[in-house]
């Protein structure tokens, strides 16, 4: 059956008309006919049994009165019935009594009745039929109708029916056709729209409907289920645009966090400010359609943003907008404002708001701005800044990107200045590490110095007394003698010099500066002559020339400072100004005069050398720094600052590379010049035939000092320890012929000179104690001139200084 | 086993002897039964007028005037048979008056000489009568029978019977001879 499901509604239709139609008009004509044939044979039996009763009847009496003549009489009456092929009569008996047969018929006719009634027979209807006279059964008929006419009858109605069948099925045909329309009709427009929905999807389209039968409702239920679909697709629609928006907003976050998570890599991996705020705006510019970026730095004691970055669209911008590097922003009322105190401000529409940065903005035809703060520990130190041309133009998920990238980037930048901190703390740390190193050694060298310069000046001084007194007392000296002594006492002064400048490595300047007057014209001329070796005696071992010139204002005004420490100074400058010409050149040394606001005394030490960088130039007065190797120390130009500083006074450098150099010292000059202290003047009358006890462990200093006090008249005992001199001073003190003056050196074994002066201080608290040191000038450095000491001396003595000493002693003691 | 054959022929001539004698008899008796039961059909093929009948429970007559030669077979034929519903009842009388409520007359071979005197008393009378006297209906009788071969027959005058208001069935009339009656020709 399946061509049947295949074939198209409507000839379905047609085809399951004409089947019915057909199959119920051959059902009709087959109930038909058989009915027909029913009837016809119920019909020929009653014909035949009326027909029966009827010759019955009419033969009774012939039965009944046995005139077979008169029966076969009747029996032939019966050559009208053309359908009555044979009858035959039986009396009661059962005997033929007469009998008829259709002529042209050969028939065996029953010879003896049956029972009654009638019986269908090959072609024909045999039919028993009792004869009744009076109620009482006289003989039977036997008729026999030939079934012929009844079969041709059928036949006819066969053919009638066929014909009928044939014009039914025309008729049906016809029929159909627009019968099954209202049927196929609307299901046939249900399936095109269907097709229609489906090939288009185009769920708006409806069935229009049919009316109220089953197709009615078929149509209305469809088009409730379009309805029903399209209201699904809709949402369904609704839903897949607002997936694929989220998807969209999805993947430009996306986007955006990849663009954070490269910045953020990109930023972490620099150090310095700029350079990622390069980064951060050149990513940007590169990934975001931005009309303006640029990152400021907030000031908030100026309440000013200062640009630190923009982005190359600006330089088009630049004249509206004038942010440059390092231009500033003021913070405006609102605006700004509310950026600065750590939030995102998002202005949609810069036109609208009337404050002077985003009206600015508008000035440049820039719409919509964002300001994200850049928050480090809810401290804001800069601004994110960035703009559009259009209004509006800012969703919020890029307001949200920009405030995480600026919190990433004021992260890394509060990172970088971290860093920079840290490495400024590590530099500093370092060369303070350096610096204490340097002082350490320092201090150890400069307790070998002064243990050497302790030793040499206890060494030379019984020299320098002997000296100075065969100078002094002597009266038979020959010239030559007095030459001689003259030149030894050079010398030891220069030792003396020499190893005092040893000191300089180690030991602290004095807080209280004596000033004195100086004159800076003389002290050049000493300068020179002290630098001589080195300007002159070493380059010339090399075969190298050095000039040196002088270019002095005789009316430079002397300066108040210490004398020992200027030029000390302008020794180091000297030295400085040699090293830089190792090929040879002219050293001037010139003072002169500036007449400006103040008076100002002027000392420059120039050369014609090597010349500095700008750089060397700049750091060359830090301490450690030098341009010279090992051979320097780095401290030549600090300590020269140091003392420069210490006298009020300035330092300028002139120098450039291949053009010399040129150091200048500014010192003010005081308005009235300072008091010489009249140290050489201050008359004085020299005790003589004092008692004195020398108390030192060196016994070539006891000598001399024995023979040069004696020389001036006093009275000396001598110990050779401390142990001793107290001892001694006790036993003098106790046998009434104290000491008037104890001298004393300050270092000695087992107990030193301080024990020395405590003890006889005990002893006798009057008696004035002279402390003789080659740590002397340390001593007076530190502050640590010991207690019962009236006078500090330094080794070695000179005479003068050991008279004036004790004339004070003497002269305190009596007062 | 050899019979002798003329003793077999002796035998075979006596049994038939026998059966011819005896034949005789009984075609005479069947011959009667036959009239007998004519007697009974002729009462079926007749209507007769309601007045004939005192009440519908009277019987139907059969009256034989004169000697019965029907001896038991009229007897025999109309036993537990009706006539319309009406019992059968057979009188023998060798008077005409006692016959007079009979419905039919059956006049015996006896009565030959009383024809006319019988047939007058009996005219315009709704009785029908029966005879095997030759004749009989040209007399003016009813129906008759004779002999036409071994098989009987009858005579039918129908005038007299419809005069007398008896209706005779057209097949009884069909299977009869019709006579006239001579009377009536006068």
């Amino acid at each position: 059956m399946s061509w049947l499901e295949k074939l198209p509604l409507k000839k379905k239709l047609t085809l399951v008309i004409l089947l019915t139609c057909s199959v119920v008009l051959l059902l009709a004509c087959g109930v038909l006919a058989v009915y027909q044939s029913f009837d016809f044979r119920r019909t020929l039996v009653r014909d035949s049994t009326v027909l029966a009763d009827v010759i019955g009847k009419n033969t009774r009496a012939a039965l009944a009165f046995q005139d077979e003549n008169s029966a076969q009489q009747a029996l032939l009456t019966l050559q009208s019935e053309p359908n009555v092929s044979a009858a035959c009569l039986y009396d009661a008996q059962g005997n033929q009594f007469a009998n008829y047969v259709q002529s042209g018929i050969n028939v065996p006719l029953p010879s003896h009745p049956s029972t009654d009634g009638h019986v269908f027979e090959s072609g024909h209807l045999g039919l028993f039929h009792a004869v009744i006279l009076n109620d009482k059964r006289i003989g039977t008929i036997y008729l026999q109708t030939d079934l012929k006419r009844m079969d041709e009858r059928l036949r006819v109605f066969a053919g009638v029916g066929l014909l009928v069948l044939l014009g039914s099925l025309v008729v049906a045909i016809l029929l159909a056709t627009p019968l099954q329309k209202p049927i196929s009709g609307p299901i046939l427009g249900l399936a095109e729209t269907v097709r229609t929905i489906a090939e288009r999807r185009d769920y708006n389209v409806r069935i229009p409907i049919q009316g109220g039968n089953e197709t009615g409702l078929l149509t209305d239920a469809f088009n409730k289920l379009l309805a029903g679909i399209e209201e699904r697709d809709k949402a369904l629609r609704g839903e897949i645009t607002e997936r694929k928006n989220a998807e969209g907003k999805v993947q430009s976050q996306l986007a955006r966090l990849e663009l954070l998570h490269t910045i953020t890599r990109s930023i972490s991996e620099r150090l310095d400010l700029q350079s990622i705020f390069q980064v951060v705006i050149r990513t940007l510019e590169d990934n975001l359609p931005l009309d303006l970026i640029c990152i400021c730095l907030y000031d908030p004691n100026a309440n000013v943003l200062t640009v630190k970055g923009v982005g190359t669209s600006v330089v088009a911008l630049e004249k509206e907008l004038g942010l440059t590097r390092e231009a500033q922003i003021p913070i405006d009322e609102n605006g700004l404002s509310q950026c600065v105190r750590g939030r995102l401000v998002y202005e949609s529409n810069v036109t609208q708001v009337k404050f002077p940065f985003p009206q600015r903005l508008a000035g440049a035809g820039l719409r919509s701005f964002v300001a994200a703060p850049l928050l480090v520990e809810s401290k804001v130190f800069g601004a994110l800044i960035a703009a559009r041309k259009e209004s509006e133009s800012f969703s919020s998920g890029e307001c949200e990107f920009l405030k995480q990238l600026s919190g990433h980037v004021a992260l890394a930048a509060h990172q970088a200045q971290l860093y920079e901190a840290l490495q400024q703390a590590y530099d500093d740390l370092r060369q303070t590490q350096q610096a204490v190193m340097q002082q350490e050694r320092l201090k150890a060298l400069g307790q070998m110095a002064s243990g050497i310069a302790h030793d040499i000046n206890n060494a030379i001084s019984p020299v320098a007394l002997y000296t100075e007194s065969l100078l002094e007392k002597e009266p038979n000296l020959s010239a030559r003698a007095k030459d001689y002594l003259n030149t030894i006492q050079h010398a030891i002064e220069d030792v003396s010099h020499t190893v005092a400048r040893m000191r300089e490595f180690y030991r602290q300047r004095e807080q209280q500066l004596t000033l004195t007057p100086v004159n800076l014209n003389q002290m050049i001329q000493q300068v020179i002559d002290l630098s001589r070796a080195r300007w002159s005696d070493m380059p010339q071992q090399r075969g190298i020339f050095i000039k040196v010139e002088t270019d002095l204002d005789p009316a430079l005004p002397q300066v108040s400072g210490v004398e020992s420490e200027i030029r000390e100074a302008l020794v180091n400058l000297v030295f400085n100004a040699v090293d830089a010409m190792p090929n040879g050149g002219t050293l001037t040394l010139r003072t002169k005069i500036s007449e400006k606001a103040v008076r100002l005394a002027l000392v420059e030490v120039s050369d014609t050398g090597i010349g500095m960088e700008e750089d060397v130039r700049k750091r060359c007065l830090e301490p450690f720094f030098t341009t010279k190797g090992e051979r320097g120390t780095g401290l030549g130009l600090a300590m020269v600052y140091g003392t420069v500083r210490r006298h009020n006074a300035d330092i300028e450098i002139e120098s450039a590379p291949g053009k010399g150099t040129t150091l200048r010292i500014i010192f003010p000059v005081p308005a009235t010049p300072a008091a010489v202290p009249g140290k050489d003047t201050a008359p004085f009358i020299v005790p003589s035939r004092l008692r004195i006890l020398v108390v030192d462990d060196d016994p070539l200093l006891i000598k001399s000092l024995r023979d040069t006090l004696e020389t001036d008249g006093h009275v000396i005992v001598t110990a050779g320890g401390g142990q001793d001199g107290i001892h001694a001073f006790r036993t003098a003190f106790e046998s009434k012929e104290p000491f008037a003056v104890v001298i004393t050196d300050l270092g000695m074994p087992y107990v030193d000179g301080r024990q020395v002066a405590s003890a006889i201080k005990g002893i006798s608290p009057s008696t004035p104690i002279i402390m003789l040191t080659g740590w002397g000038q340390r001593l007076v450095a530190e502050g640590d001139i010991p207690p019962h000491v009236n006078q500090v001396l330094n080794k070695p003595p000179k005479l003068r200084e050991l008279r004036e000493a004790l004339a004070q002693c003497v002269a305190s003691t009596r007062s | 086993m050899a019979m002798p054959l003329k003793k077999s022929i002796t035998c075979w001539l006596c049994i038939l002897m026998l059966a011819m004698q005896t034949g005789s008899a009984r075609a005479q008796s069947r011959e009667y039964q036959v009239k007998a039961a004519f007697l009974f059909n002729f009462a079926q093929f007749v209507d007769w007028p309601a007045v004939t009948f005192a009440d519908t429970n009277s019987p139907f007559c059969i009256g034989i005037l004169g000697n019965d030669p029907f001896g038991q077979a009229l007897d025999e034929t109309v036993q537990g048979e009706t006539i319309d519903n009406h019992k059968i009842i057979i009188k023998r009388s060798q008077t005409l008056d006692d016959l007079k409520d009979c419905q039919m007359i059956f006049v015996s071979q006896s009565e030959k000489g009383h024809i006319t005197k019988i047939l007058s008393d009996l005219d315009s009378k709704p009785i029908l009568t029966v005879s095997e006297i030759e004749g009989f209906a040209q007399h003016g009788g009813g129906i008759d029978f004779y002999l036409a071969g071994t098989k009987v027959r009858f005579e039918i005058n129908p005038g007299v019977a419809h005069s007398d208001g008896l209706k005779i069935s057209a097949q009884l009339l069909s299977l009869g001879k019709i006579v006239q009656s001579a009377r009536e020709d006068k």
